[in-house]
This record gives structure tokens, C-alpha cells and sequence, in this order.
């Protein structure tokens, strides 16, 4: 998911958008204590206009973006992280806030339709662009095909690492809904269960890629 | 009151059936503790001493108050506190950002006196530096108690004895909760407590905090409607309960204060170490003549033993004539331990069933032929006075679990000789097993309230806590048994204090410890309902009986549907109540009442590949029996299993705490370097449940998570040939020990 070996092999990502999307939150998080210092480049418009990266902070900046459907804007600090901006100032609480520092895959979001960690993200990075959480995955009082296999073979017990899951699950059927329980398990690597309902998730994902209960 | 479980077949007890929360968890719609965001909340952080050992000298917040966002203040140590671990609480500040509040913990100035600190049990052994007392008044090792059963020493010496030598045991592992420790606080204007808390005990919880406070205990409601991990570390307000509330009274506004993840691991609790030296011996035929341990571990700045040490040899205690046990407790500049899952219990397997199976090799016997020669006997005052209790059962349960368990690993043609096995290049495969036991008796206090509607609708509060075990499902399962409803027709509340008195979860108490009182309060609101029901429909009360979704009159042979029956309670409602008091979790009337019970054995098996050349470790099944008695809802069970037997893979494989000699931190608070399993580093797990259902309901949360290390690591040895001393059995420690040899 986040993993850069993985994402330079995507095509029309580049190192610099990589680093972007990674190395400059970090950058932001580890100079948290002198914030002056901290300058984010942000959407492709502005660095188009302008030739060179939009400087933010550390005065609270306005982040628009829509989250499930729905548009919100909110005024954060630049090394607010998505992850904080959706749970402590939005109240969007699927995404949970567990390593923090993308290792355990419970902040997992659709970015525009691709799954990132939430909590290595700066919310300024997601200004104008599309958030989805685990939230989205129900309408009208019906599960999405994910969750709800997720609850027919009993796939969690505390829950907390779930939704990050759920997401990442969805993601990869996105991308490719014919997908192999293998190639499930593998877009499953950046996302840890404490609980260990590993055995009822291979179950859940046995019925999602159409086979027969598994064993 | 003398009431049983309805006899089988039960329409939904034992069935399986999907919990009730999960399309709320699975959508992140479910409001965890960590979750919850109140008008005008502040969020709070700690300041941590950063030695292993230190005296503070100084604390200067005045900088700290000046942080834009500051709004409160709450000092915990005073100038001369000395602290005995990295991470002791020094003060805490409330600011209206968690940004803030991160600015404002980095503003205070604290000096310290740092003082020698010691995070290794090696070298305390080799030189006590007593850092872990005042002033240095007590030693770092500690007697943890001795015995001896019988003449050990007569039977080593025994010439007919082959005997075997060996050290095993597991580093410090930590409780690694998904959702850390903490809460939100809120006080009210009548001067009355909310807080909102990730806890394994919600009555526990608002009773500690009502203490602190010396505020009528009427006035703390503690809510914990979902809950995130806990895993034995989160009982009572803990001191960041103290502080949140301690806060929000001096702002006067809500304050979250959730552990983040270094402090998670730092100070919340781990599962002490335990290592040993241990001398087995046996005669040719497998019957283990005598057992010596000398073990030791560390439990931080905790109190308490590390091991068991009674029911060392474990599960063979009984069994083994001549014993000596001895155990050191090592305390160390570290944070403390607290329960974690069956607490001792998986280091005293560790401590067993591996040097067991040394024994069997030195022996030249199948290990599984060894259990089963060396099990402990059903003992006879048990059969006689109680024959649905464990001492009553045990070999027969063990006997059974172990050709289960034979029958589902095939066994047979699967062991093969340490090291002889097959191979796939350098990787070699490896089976072994271990046995566990645990109490799982029922909660001392529990009380449930049942309330038919007129509506229909039937409601179930209890102040009890779901963990992840599919608590709230187990109660709706009981009550929809006895009122002929479905599972989903049941609306469960729980986790808010107010409901009554509910025992902590802790020593897989909780459904042993509500399922009775469930019943007891379904059965209540059913004969309430049928009472109140008769003269309305004009029959006699004994003559109306539930049905499947109905409620039927045999006197005038009519059928009325659920609805339209609950309808003619009117302005009225149907309740009950149960309430469940236990002192003594061995009176006879528990188990010959056949409601509840405790004891349950436990036979798992893992199989592995081990790579010889890169010495890594690849469990690729595992195969779990288990009992628990009455088994209410069977997908659950199996989950919590499962779930057991992955985290004893953890335990074997990837967990370890590691700590910095230098600095006397730990070296890995996190999840990049504490190491957990994903997916495919994980097995397969093949569950069977043993079903007792006459035994009554008994606690499955811990026992299936005891004796998967020890199966994991007899596993690695029946691969390659020589022991691996300590878990986790990382690639490093395979190699040392190809390399050593055995020696």
C-alpha cells in the first residue's frame, strides 16, 4: 500500500510525488517542535500556476475536501496529519489511530479511490480531493459485499483494526475485482490484527473472490 | 432458585451465530472510547521521565503554561520523586489541540538526578545494583518462592532414570492493545463524573474513580460501549483516568487522554519473562519420574511472580512424584507487568511441555505417547462429589483432546523423529504439541435485567463489558432461547455503569459470570410476561407456554403471535431480573447446579517449516481442541480460539519487548520493531471445540493463547533436531542454536 518499493512501480507516480506523499509528512511530524519550517506542496494547480510549491504555516490553513460523499472544510495546522483532521475536527471516527506511523494499517482511507494510511498523510495533502473511510461502505442500511462478509465469518473481535481492513479489502477488489485470495492476503500486508482474526478473514476472503468456504 | 439450562436441542444455544455489533465495527460506525468527541473537548498529554532511574529535581511549567491553546495543569511528582522506569508520569497538561497539547508537554522543563538503572535480568544476576527501591533499600532479585514434592535428588540419581537437561523459557512481551489506554472525562455542573473509557471493568472503573474524587460512586457513570483490546492490562481508571479527570475539573471542559502508541507499550502493561533451567528425568518405558526448575523473570517495576509457580510442572503436577521448584523475581527499571492473557500459565508451558519432549527424544518415545502416559488421573473424591468438575474429568478430557487432536493433525504419519523429518531444500518441517489448562470460573457479581415491551421489543442491560468476545451477542443468544425469539430481536445495552453490578473482565469470567443471571432474568421477564398475560387473554397462567415466536394458550388451544400477545401488556411491561452472587468459585452448588463451572484442559498442535540456512520460522497450522463446558455461541467460541492460538504464534515468533542497556528505554515502543503477524505470516487454524454442554458455561478468553508457544516451539525442535532455548524463536536464535548444535 505504502510500501515505495511498490509505489515506484506504479505507473504515473513519480519519486517526487512519492516523497511528497510520504517523506514530507514525516519531515512535518519530526519538526513538529519549530513548525515556521515547515512548508507543504500541495495540489497539482498550485504548483502549476505558480512553478514552485505553495508555502503553508504555521498559522492554521484551509483544508476542502470531500469525506463520504459529503464536502467539509476546516482550518488546521499544516502538520495535522489527514488521519487527525478526519477524527479529532471532523468526527469521521472509521479511521483509528493506532501506530501512527503507518506500520499497523488501521488509519487506512481511499484517496480518490486509492488506499493510503491516514495517519502518514498530511490533511493539507488532501485538500480538493475525495476521502472515503469504512463509513461509506453502507447504504440504506446495507452492507457493502466487504463488510458484510466480514461479518458473516466472524472476521474481528475487538473491531479497532477493522475498518482499516475493510478498506484495504475493498481497495484491492477495486482495483481488480477477479482478484485471487493470494492477491487478497497480499494487498493485506500493511495491515496488522491484534486479536488475531486472521483464520475467519482467509474464510471472508474465500467468499469474496467466489470460492467455495474455504479450508 | 433452582433453574438449569434448557436441555438439548436448543434451538439457538450452541448454535452459531454471527455477533451483533459486527456491521457496526466493520464500518467504523462503532464509537469507541478513543472515538468519542464532546462539545469543546481539550485533549491532554503526559510529560514521562526519560531515564530508567532518576530523582527529579525540577519542574518549571511556566513556559508550558504560555503555549497558545493551554487551558490546564496537573502536576503528578513533586521535586525529590524518584522515578524507577522510562516513561513514570511526571506532570500533564489539557490544551484545545492535540498539536497544542504536544507543544505544551514539549515546553515543560524538568531536570533530573539521574540514578544507575538495570532493564536486564542477566545482570541483575550477575550484579544487583538495587535500582529498583528507594534509596537503593532492596535488592533487585527476589526470593519468588521454593518447594519440594517427594526426593528429586533420589530420583535423578535413580540408575534406572535417563534424565535431560535443558533452558527454555520467553522474553517480555507487551499487551499491544489496538486501542490504547485512555478516556475522555467530563464532569457535569451538579458536580457528577461521565467518562467514556477503553477498561475491562466499567463498575470497576467509575468505583475508582468516585474513590479518588470522594464523590458518591452514584454519581461516576462510566461508558464503554466498544472497546479495542485489552487483553488483561486495562482495569480501573489507571492514572491517566486520574489525570483526564483531574483536568476537566481544573478546565472545566471534556479532556481526552488516549495513550499514544510508545506510551501504549512503554507503560500499560506487559507479560513478564520467564527463564529457566530445567531437569526432567524418565524411565525407558516414558513415565517422568522427576521435575527441577530454577527459573526467574522480570516484572519490571511491577510486583508478583512471573511463572506460575504451584503449577510447576504444569498440567503434570499431580502426576510427577519428586519435584523441586524454584523461582527469582527479577525486578527491573522497567515498565511493570500486568495480567496478560492467562498470566503465567503460557510461561509455565514453555517451562514444561518442552523439556517433556527433550525427555521423549532423549527417550526415543513419540512425545505425544508421553502426554498421554504422564496425564493426571480423574481424581476420585472429585468423581464422587462433583463428576462434572475438571479434577472429576480432566484425564478423560485430555484423552479425548489428544486423538482429537491426533485424528486432525494425522499424527501418525505426520511426527517423525527430531530432525528426521521432510525437507524442501533447507527449509525442514517440524510438529509438535503442548496441553494447557485454566480455571475460566464463573464473575463473582453480576446482575441482568430483562424488560419485555408492549411493542415486542425485549431489552437486556447489563454493566458489563464486550471486549471483542462477543459478549453482547452471548446475552441476546440466551434471551431469545428462552422467549422463542431470534438474536436479532434482542436489544443489548451494556457497558454503562449505571446497570448494575458486573464483575471486571478478567480470567475468562464474563460469560461463566452472566450466563447464568441471563437466564435467570429471561426466565423471570417470561413468566412475568405469561402472568400478566393470562387474565388478559383469559386463560390460566400455567397453561400459556412460549413458542417460537409466539406465545401459546394450551387450555383454549390458541396461538397468539409474539406482537400481538406482548401487545396486551398495555401501559404494563414484562421484567426480570437475575443477579448472581458467588463467593466461593468451588462450592458445590456452582457445579452440581451444572449453570456455570471453571476448569478446562486443551491439546495444540503447530506445524512448521523452518528455513536452516536463513533460520526463519514459518508456522503453517495449527491445530487447537478445546473445551469450555456449555458452549453458548459456537462461532464466537471458535473466534476466541483462533484468536487465541494466533497470538500464541506472536508470542513464539515475532513479540518481543527489547530495552536499551544504555539509556534504559525501550528500544522498540511501536509496531515496526515490536513485531506482529500479518496475514501471511500467519497459520491456518483449525478449531475443534469439545463440546461438555452438562458441565455448565466456562471462560474461553484465555486458554486457548497458553499453549500454542510451546507446541510452536516442540514444532521447531521436532524440524530441525536441536532446542531453541527462548521465545520468540526469531531467526537469529534458530541459527545459534543450529550452530551450537544442541550444546
Amino acid at each position: 500500500m505504502n510500501d515505495p518499493r511498490k509505489n515506484t512501480e506504479r505507473p504515473g507516480l513519480s519519486r517526487r510525488a512519492f516523497l511528497k506523499g510520504t517523506g514530507v509528512s514525516a519531515a512535518a511530524t519530526a519538526l513538529a517542535g519549530a513548525p515556521a519550517a515547515v512548508a507543504v506542496a500541495d495540489d497539482k494547480a498550485a504548483e502549476a500556476k505558480a512553478g514552485a510549491p505553495a508555502a503553508f504555516g504555521p498559522a492554521p490553513a484551509a483544508v476542502s475536501l470531500t469525506v463520504n460523499g459529503a464536502k467539509m472544510s476546516y482550518s488546521v495546522e499544516p502538520r495535522v496529519t489527514l488521519l487527525d483532521l478526519l477524527r479529532n475536527h471532523l468526527d469521521v471516527t472509521g479511521c483509528k489511530r493506532v501506530c501512527d506511523r503507518g506500520t499497523c494499517g488501521a488509519c487506512t482511507v481511499l484517496l480518490d479511490g486509492k488506499p493510503v494510511y491516514s495517519c502518514t498523510t498530511l490533511a493539507l495533502e488532501a485538500s480538493g480531493r475525495e476521502v472515503k473511510t469504512a463509513e461509506a461502505l453502507v447504504a440504506d442500511g446495507r452492507l457493502d459485499a466487504v463488510p458484510a462478509a466480514f461479518v458473516q465469518y466472524d472476521a474481528q473481535q475487538c473491531g479497532f483494526c477493522t475498518p482499516g481492513f475493510v478498506v484495504s479489502m475493498r481497495a484491492a477488489l477495486d482495483k481488480n475485482p477477479k482478484a485471487t485470495p493470494a492477491e487478497i492476503e497480499d494487498a493485506l500486508a500493511g495491515n496488522i490484527c491484534r486479536c488475531g482474526t486472521y483464520e475467519q478473514m482467509r474464510l471472508a476472503i474465500a467468499a469474496l473472490c467466489g470460492q467455495k468456504k474455504g479450508e | 432458585m433452582a433453574i438449569s439450562w434448557p436441555k438439548k436441542p436448543n434451538r439457538l444455544i450452541g448454535g452459531k451465530h454471527q455477533r451483533l455489533d459486527g456491521p457496526e465495527k466493520a464500518t467504523g460506525r462503532a464509537k469507541y472510547s478513543f472515538d468519542i468527541n464532546r462539545p469543546g473537548m481539550l485533549h491532554a498529554r503526559i510529560l514521562r521521565c526519560p531515564h530508567g532511574h532518576a530523582r527529579l529535581k525540577s519542574l518549571d511549567t511556566s513556559a508550558a503554561e504560555k503555549i497558545p491553546g493551554f487551558k490546564a495543569l496537573h502536576v503528578l511528582a513533586k521535586p525529590g520523586k524518584e522515578f524507577f522506569y522510562a516513561g513514570d508520569e511526571i506532570a500533564a497538561v489539557a490544551c484545545d489541540t492535540e498539536e497544542h497539547a504536544q507543544d505544551a508537554v514539549r515546553a515543560l522543563k524538568a531536570e533530573f538526578e539521574v540514578l544507575p538503572h538495570q532493564v536486564d535480568e542477566e545482570d541483575a544476576l550477575k550484579n544487583d545494583l538495587k535500582t529498583t527501591s528507594a534509596n537503593g533499600a532492596q535488592p533487585n532479585v527476589r526470593p519468588g518462592g521454593e518447594a519440594k514434592v517427594g526426593d528429586p535428588d533420589a530420583a535423578f540419581q535413580n540408575p534406572n532414570a535417563v534424565v535431560h537437561e535443558g533452558i527454555y523459557g520467553a522474553a517480555t512481551i507487551c499487551h499491544q492493545c489496538l486501542e490504547s489506554h485512555g478516556l475522555v472525562a467530563e464532569w457535569d455542573a451538579d458536580g457528577g463524573l461521565t467518562v467514556w473509557c477503553s477498561t475491562q471493568a466499567v463498575p470497576g472503573t467509575a468505583g475508582g474513580l468516585a474513590q479518588h474524587f470522594q464523590i458518591p460512586a452514584g454519581k461516576v457513570k462510566c461508558i464503554t460501549h466498544y472497546m479495542g483490546g485489552g487483553f488483561g492490562s486495562k482495569f480501573g481508571p489507571d492514572v491517566q483516568g486520574i489525570v483526564a479527570a483531574e483536568l476537566a475539573r481544573k478546565a472545566k471542559a471534556p479532556v481526552k487522554l488516549m495513550l499514544d502508541r510508545a506510551e501504549e507499550l512503554t507503560v500499560a502493561g506487559t507479560r513478564p519473562s520467564a527463564y529457566g533451567k530445567v531437569k526432567i528425568a524418565g524411565t525407558k518405558d516414558g513415565k517422568i519420574t522427576a521435575y527441577e526448575v530454577a527459573c526467574y523473570g522480570s516484572p519490571g517495576v511491577g510486583n508478583g511472580a512471573t511463572v506460575n509457580l504451584n503449577l510447576l510442572p504444569y498440567v503434570y503436577t499431580d502426576t510427577i512424584p519428586n519435584v523441586r521448584r524454584k523461582h527469582q523475581v527479577i525486578r527491573l527499571n522497567t515498565g511493570g507487568a500486568r495480567a496478560m492473557r492467562a498470566p503465567g500459565h503460557p510461561q509455565n508451558c514453555l517451562l514444561t511441555d518442552q523439556p517433556l519432549d527433550d525427555l521423549a527424544a532423549k527417550l526415543n518415545l513419540d512425545p505425544m505417547q508421553v502426554r498421554l502416559k504422564n496425564l493426571p488421573a480423574n481424581m476420585p473424591e472429585a468423581v464422587k462429589n462433583a463428576p462434572q468438575s475438571f479434577n472429576a474429568l480432566r484425564n478423560t478430557i485430555y484423552t479425548d483432546e489428544i486423538k482429537i487432536a491426533a485424528q486432525l493433525s494425522d499424527w501418525e504419519k505426520t511426527w517423525h523423529p527430531p530432525g528426521k523429518g521432510p525437507s524442501k531444500g533447507p527449509n525442514k518441517h517440524g510438529i509438535g504439541m503442548a496441553l494447557h489448562t485454566w480455571g475460566g470460573a464463573a464473575g463473582k457479581q453480576n446482575e441482568i435485567n430483562v424488560t419485555v415491551s408492549s411493542d415486542g421489543s425485549v431489552l437486556v442491560t447489563c454493566s458489563t463489558q464486550d471486549l471483542g468476545t462477543g459478549e453482547r451477542t452471548v446475552l441476546a443468544i440466551i434471551v431469545a432461547e428462552i422467549l422463542g425469539l431470534e438474536v436479532k430481536d434482542i436489544t443489548v445495552k451494556i457497558g454503562e455503569s449505571p446497570y448494575g453490578p458486573s464483575s471486571g473482565s478478567g480470567g475468562s469470567t464474563t460469560c461463566p459470570g452472566t450466563s447464568p443471571p441471563t437466564l435467570q432474568a429471561a426466565l423471570a421477564a417470561r413468566d412475568a410476561l405469561l402472568e400478566t398475560l393470562a387474565p388478559r387473554l383469559k386463560a390460566k397462567k400455567e397453561d400459556l407456554t412460549i413458542e417460537p415466536g409466539s406465545v401459546v394458550d394450551k387450555g383454549n388451544t390458541k396461538k397468539y403471535a409474539w406482537k400481538e400477545a406482548c401487545a396486551k401488556l398495555g401501559m404494563d411491561a414484562a421484567r426480570g431480573t437475575g443477579k448472581w452472587n458467588v463467593q466461593n468459585q468451588n462450592e458445590d452448588e456452582l457445579v452440581k447446579g451444572g449453570l456455570s463451572n471453571n476448569g478446562v484442559g486443551g491439546v495444540q498442535i503447530a506445524e512448521v517449516w523452518v528455513d536452516t540456512e536463513t533460520g526463519v520460522v514459518r508456522c503453517t497450522r495449527a491445530i487447537a481442541v478445546q473445551d469450555c463446558g456449555l458452549i453458548i455461541n459456537k462461532q464466537g467460541c471458535e473466534s476466541q480460539v483462533a484468536g487465541g492460538v494466533i497470538m500464541g504464534v506472536n508470542y513464539a515468533l515475532f513479540e518481543e519487548r527489547v530495552m536499551d542497556r544504555a539509556t534504559g528505554r525501550m528500544l522498540n515502543p511501536d509496531m515496526e520493531f515490536y513485531k506482529l503477524g500479518g496475514i501471511a505470516d500467519l497459520p491456518r487454524v483449525v478449531v475443534h471445540m469439545h463440546d461438555m454442554p452438562e458441565r455448565g458455561v466456562i471462560g474461553i478468553g484465555e486458554p486457548p493463547t497458553i499453549s500454542t508457544a510451546a507446541a510452536v516451539g516442540n514444532a521447531v525442535f521436532n524440524a530441525i533436531g536441536v532446542r531453541v532455548p527462548y521465545a520468540p524463536f526469531t531467526p537469529e536464535r534458530v541459527l545459534e542454536a543450529l550452530a551450537k548444535g544442541g550444546k
